[in-house]
């Protein structure tokens, strides 16, 4: 039972779900504990993709992720899209809806990025309203995850984790905690990923995120492209020493490799965990 | 004073969505009516390794990478014969006159033919414009709404004498084409890595379709197209075939037709039998 402000379960180590791996998983049904859903990929398509999750939801359990809400942003909230993510969320039986604490494009524009919040009283305010009213709309808690950012406005007057912790006590919202997007954001702005780990209110968050990412030298760029590092690891063990047993999520986007790759790389989380590794060998037949 | 949080947003889009260099980007016209130059450092603090201009570069450099990289997804063709340049040079040209609207990138490239073909001095322009009118059909097919597909027992259940007025109704993943370019063949030698296709204009008709969740096309005769055509635009069996037997030039035998039937009902081009009093 989850410790979580809404004992959301610990649905265990799941990965993406990703095009690569569409065959592979319908063809083996691998033995991983759940999927998450990239929400966008899903919303306005009737064909292989929807196929497809409809076989996975039938089969595992299921979250949905999204990168469009534009929650942050001061364009009205869109209602078509909250109505469709809200009937694949139905559809999916999804155990929660996730997206993140940010904004994607103002004036009817969508950058498709994860643009950061300047963290102002003024933001803060604006978001917990948007928070709420979406919450109202999809029927159930929304989750919200730190993005990676790589800058810092100097009109902010709270810390992100300040920030993120408020929102969600004051919104009533869960925290996707990406513990990657930590490490980059406070490495791009010469903070404390420790500190940040500490001050997150621990029964509010629902979910890990763990990735790999790519460092420039002078900043960290979050592109999912590799295996986590091991100082992402030790932020994950300290974090977890807080929350307990929080459903755990690995995320791979660039240069995915197999799907055994991938699941291997969310099972170490279990070791992290304090947790006995599964018989992978066992599991894959090699 | 600082820029409220809807200033905040609407500046820092237009620097990102700036064509020139991130300096220009922050001195252009639509970003300095918000916040004057002098005071971005202000806005935008540096880090211990990067300046200002180098943190809003970051999201600068990601906002066009981005939105290549989809359409490059959507139109492999069209990358494909442009190279990477030219199709870089396209995407910005295109994505600052049409930004994205939705949120999804799958409907990113949706003006992407008429850009080309209102883009003055591009070479082969017609060309190009077939191809993306064709990839963009393709995405479209990709995620049209799943039918079901008429089976032979259904087939079996009509009536031999309702046939003359019966309508056959098309899956939606279905579109007949009249092309004027080899752009199928041009697209099928580019995923299977061949070597590029003549593409020389050529007249020439399918049918593009979505068959077990895999996109595929059929070359068509030009009465095979007529009749298709018409069946898919929802006319009775019986007046189609009346039209392309009335039509000039080779006539269709009863041979022909049987086997382009059978062919499209094999495919699953057809999802039912409509009959006069229930059509």
């Amino acid at each position: 039972m989850g410790r979580n402000r809404w004992d959301l379960p610990d649905l265990g180590f799941g990965i993406g779900l990703r095009t690569v791996h569409y065959s592979y998983i319908l063809a083996n049904h691998p033995p991983i504990d759940w999927f998450e859903i990239l929400s966008e990929n899903y919303m306005d398509t009737g064909g292989r993709p929807l196929y497809v999750l409809d076989q996975v939801a039938e089969r595992y359990p299921v979250v949905l992720h999204g990168v469009s809400m534009s929650v942050g942003s001061t364009d009205p909230l869109n209602l078509g899209y909250l109505k469709k993510l809200k009937a694949l969320a139905d559809r999916t039986r999804a155990h929660w809806v996730s997206d993140h604490l940010c904004w994607t494009g103002v004036s009817g524009i969508n950058v498709h990025d994860l643009l950061p919040m300047p963290y102002t009283d003024e933001s803060l305010r604006y978001t917990i309203e948007r928070v709420k009213a979406v919450s109202e709309i999809l029927e159930r808690p929304l989750v919200l995850e730190n993005p990676s950012t790589y800058l810092e406005f100097g009109t902010s007057t709270w810390s992100e984790v300040e920030f993120l912790s408020t929102l969600a006590q004051e919104a009533d919202c869960g925290i996707l905690l990406d513990v990657n997007n930590v490490y980059v954001s406070c490495f791009n702005h010469g903070l404390d990923p420790e500190a940040f780990i500490d001050r997150v209110p621990a029964d509010r968050v629902v979910q890990y995120h763990l990735a790999g990412h790519t460092h420039k030298g002078t900043h960290i760029l979050d592109t999912h492209s590799d295996h986590v590092i091991d100082e992402v690891w030790s932020l994950y063990r300290r974090s977890c020493q807080r929350t307990g047993g929080v459903a755990t999520l690995l995320e791979w986007d660039e240069n995915i490799p197999s799907f055994e790759v991938v699941h291997a790389e969310a099972l170490k989380a279990r070791r992290h965990r304090g947790l006995p590794e599964p018989d992978h060998q066992r599991a894959y037949g090699t | 004073m600082a820029p409220d949080l809807g200033n905040t947003q609407k500046w820092m889009q237009a620097v990102i969505l700036h064509p020139g260099s991130d300096r220009q980007a922050v001195a252009s016209a639509e970003a300095r009516k918000i916040v004057p130059p002098s005071r971005f450092p202000g806005l935008i603090r540096p880090s211990r390794t990067l300046d200002s201009f180098d943190r809003i570069g970051i999201y600068r450099g990601m906002y066009l990478a981005r939105l290549q990289e989809a359409l490059e997804a959507d139109f492999p063709g069209l990358a494909h014969f442009l190279g990477p340049k030219r199709f870089s040079d396209l995407v910005r040209g295109y994505v600052d006159r049409y930004p994205s609207g939705s949120y999804t990138l799958n409907r990113l490239g949706d003006r992407l033919p008429e850009f080309i073909r209102s883009s003055p001095g591009m070479v082969r322009k017609d060309f190009l414009y077939e191809l993306a009118r064709f990839e963009l059909l393709m995405s479209r097919l990709f995620d049209a709404e799943e039918s079901p597909v008429l089976t032979p027992e259904a087939i079996a259940e009509v009536p031999p004498e309702c046939w003359e007025t019966a309508r056959l109704k098309p899956v939606a993943a279905l579109s007949v084409q009249e092309l004027r370019y080899p752009v199928g063949a041009y697209l099928e030698a580019v995923r299977q890595g061949k070597p590029r296709p003549a593409t020389r204009r050529k007249n020439h008709w399918a049918v593009v379709y979505r068959s077990q969740y895999a996109l595929r096309w059929l070359d068509l005769s030009r009465p095979a197209y007529r009749l298709l055509k018409a069946l898919v635009n929802g006319v009775p069996l019986g007046e189609a075939l009346s039209g392309v037997l009335r039509r000039g030039g080779q006539p269709v035998g009863e041979v022909q037709l049987f086997s382009w039937f059978r062919g499209w009902v094999t495919e699953g081009l057809f999802q039912a039998v409509e009959l006069e009093d229930t059509a």
